[in-house]
């Protein structure tokens, strides 16, 4: 890469929602979160569906980088994720940072 | 021994600790170390899963090693399961060559393996630092700071004494680093008696040299090379050398292999029975190798097929497959080599379950100008030729499945779903 690259957020947040889809079964006694992960060494914020369920492994499968550190990108695109899904988010290695526009606590 | 004659360099030897593994922690915020974590391929053809990688911690806890099959693993919810991503993997081993590449000339630093690379530090080491150690130290901490990364590093005189620092040495270490010298090679080398663990052993070397009543690494060292060479030939000779630490190894000169082929071979998601299943895939692993030839302007002289049959076919008549080689006309014809597999595979075949097919083209040359043949309309001859080159020019700009048989769709077929593999296994999600 190089350069600026321009994020279309709205598209960013499909390609998330549409991964999700087929892999959120909804089955019984299981519990399904979305990871956003602040990777620092891979300079973007990951997305990866975690399925929990009832004595079995966990499992942990990538859904979408969002190539940016830009935390006002990755709220627009958490906006557009979380009007398509209620899935809960569980945010990773962000420390205690408030989000730039709703100034809430990014947790 | 006397070494004096020997090569005396600096060879760093780094490899990343479990490395899909600890790439994929990360990409999680885990610490490689501590997260445990594995790496499974769900491939058609690993069965129910295969284990491509478990973090330190799973390896500890749950004994689990790659290669575990699926049903190996304790279904433990403190397990984290993932899948591959193999071209973040190339990427990554991109980035680390890239740093290693600061330290010596790009000349001097040999990828060995997705996660392994030889530095030859002769010439630059003293650059960065006052001892080898100190110099591995600061490289492990720069991987690590930039991408979050464990690695391991063996250090020796010659390329063979670093492999063995790092497999046997610096893996076990606290600060993952090893070293050897021919000085103190004997003492760390010789007591170990589990020959298998040393590189370019294997199962049946080990075995064979227990037969010859060499228990451990020093008794090889003490045996008469020339009778070793008479029992096992010239490895008796590099067995010889590999235990007294000497490699006269120089990595800038690559001997190119005397005669080169190529070949593709692939395990089927299951049991094949029927005929025309089994001559699909052959079809479309012929076509998939003459097309990689092409690209190189070859044509062969030469075609193999090797068919590997299923547990139980196995049974019927004791042999595993077969493997059958034949001599054909010049041509890198995809039309007349897939033929000519047909041919093979039909005369040898007796109804056995296949599991594992093989194609394989040597007797390369150049390929030139088209040779037509005499007895054969020529304008279908310069057809059939251009045909594959148009063929070879969509796939090159528009991707391996711009256009691809229709039998590929048959059941059976294996070709559009591999397609999407990078060395067998999922490559991970596009626009990533």
């Amino acid at each position: 890469m190089g350069g600026i690259v321009l994020i279309d957020t709205r598209k960013e947040a499909q390609i998330v929602v549409e991964r999700l889809d087929p892999l959120f079964t909804a089955q019984w006694h299981c519990r399904y979160r979305i990871d956003v992960v602040y990777n620092q060494f891979g300079h973007g914020f990951n997305f990866f569906l975690d399925i929990r369920r009832k004595n079995h492994r966990e499992r942990s499968i990538p859904l979408h980088t969002v190539r940016s550190t830009d935390l006002e990108i990755l709220e627009n695109v958490i906006d557009q994720v979380k009007q398509q899904t209620d899935l809960t988010l569980n945010f990773v290695d962000f420390g205690k940072v408030r989000w730039p526009r709703s100034q809430r606590w990014i947790r | 021994m006397d070494y004096s004659r020997e090569p005396h360099g600096l060879y760093f030897m780094i490899d990343n600790k479990s490395f899909y593994a600890s790439v994929e922690s990360i990409e999680r915020g885990l610490n490689p170390l501590k997260s445990c974590l594995i790496v499974m391929s769900e491939a058609d053809n690993t069965g129910t899963g295969l284990v491509l990688a478990a973090s330190p911690t799973a390896k500890r806890l749950f004994g689990i090693s790659n290669v575990s099959r699926q049903y190996e693993v304790p279904r433990d919810p403190r397990i984290l399961v993932v899948p591959p991503r193999m071209n973040l993997y190339i990427q990554k081993n991109l980035a680390i060559n890239k740093i290693f590449r600061q330290y010596v000339a790009d000349s001097d630093l040999f990828p060995y393996s997705i996660d392994e690379s030889i530095l030859d530090m002769t010439k630059s080491w003293r650059l960065f630092g006052k001892t080898p150690e100190e110099v591995a130290r600061r490289i492990q901490l720069r991987v690590r700071r930039e991408l979050g990364l464990y690695t391991t590093v063996g250090i020796g005189e010659n390329p063979v004494q670093a492999k063995l620092a790092l497999d046997l040495q610096a893996k076990h270490d606290h600060d993952l680093i090893g070293r050897l010298t021919y000085e103190d090679f004997g003492e760390h080398i010789w007591p170990m008696t589990n020959l298998e663990k040393v590189w370019s052993i294997g199962h049946r070397t080990a075995a064979h040299l227990q037969r010859l009543g060499i228990h451990s690494m020093g008794d090889l060292a003490h045996v008469n090379p020339y009778e070793l060479r008479h029992e096992m030939g010239l490895i008796g000779t590099q067995l010889f050398a590999l235990s007294w630490g000497i490699d006269r190894t120089e990595l800038g000169n690559v001997r190119p292999p005397k005669e080169k082929s190529w070949s593709n071979s692939q395990v089927l998601p299951r049991d094949y029975k029927r005929q025309s299943e089994i001559e699909l895939v052959l079809r479309e692993i012929g076509q998939q190798v003459t097309s990689r030839m092409r690209h190189h302007h070859q044509q062969a002289g030469c075609v193999s097929l090797f068919v590997g049959f299923a547990w139980d076919g196995e049974a019927d008549d004791g042999r595993g497959g077969l493997h059958h080689t034949h001599r054909i006309d010049p041509t890198d014809n995809a039309h007349d080599i897939i033929a000519e597999l047909i041919r093979l595979f039909r005369q040898y075949w007796e109804g056995q379950p296949v599991r594992n097919i093989g194609v394989g083209l040597s007797r390369l040359s150049a390929s030139q100008n088209l040779q037509l043949d005499l007895f054969q309309n020529p304008e279908r001859q310069i057809k059939n030729n251009q045909f594959d080159r148009v063929i070879d020019e969509l796939r090159d700009r528009f991707g391996k499945t711009a256009v691809i048989p229709a039998s590929s769709l048959l059941r059976g077929g294996t070709m559009l779903r591999r397609s999407a593999l990078v060395g067998g296994h999922n490559g991970g999600n596009s626009f990533d």
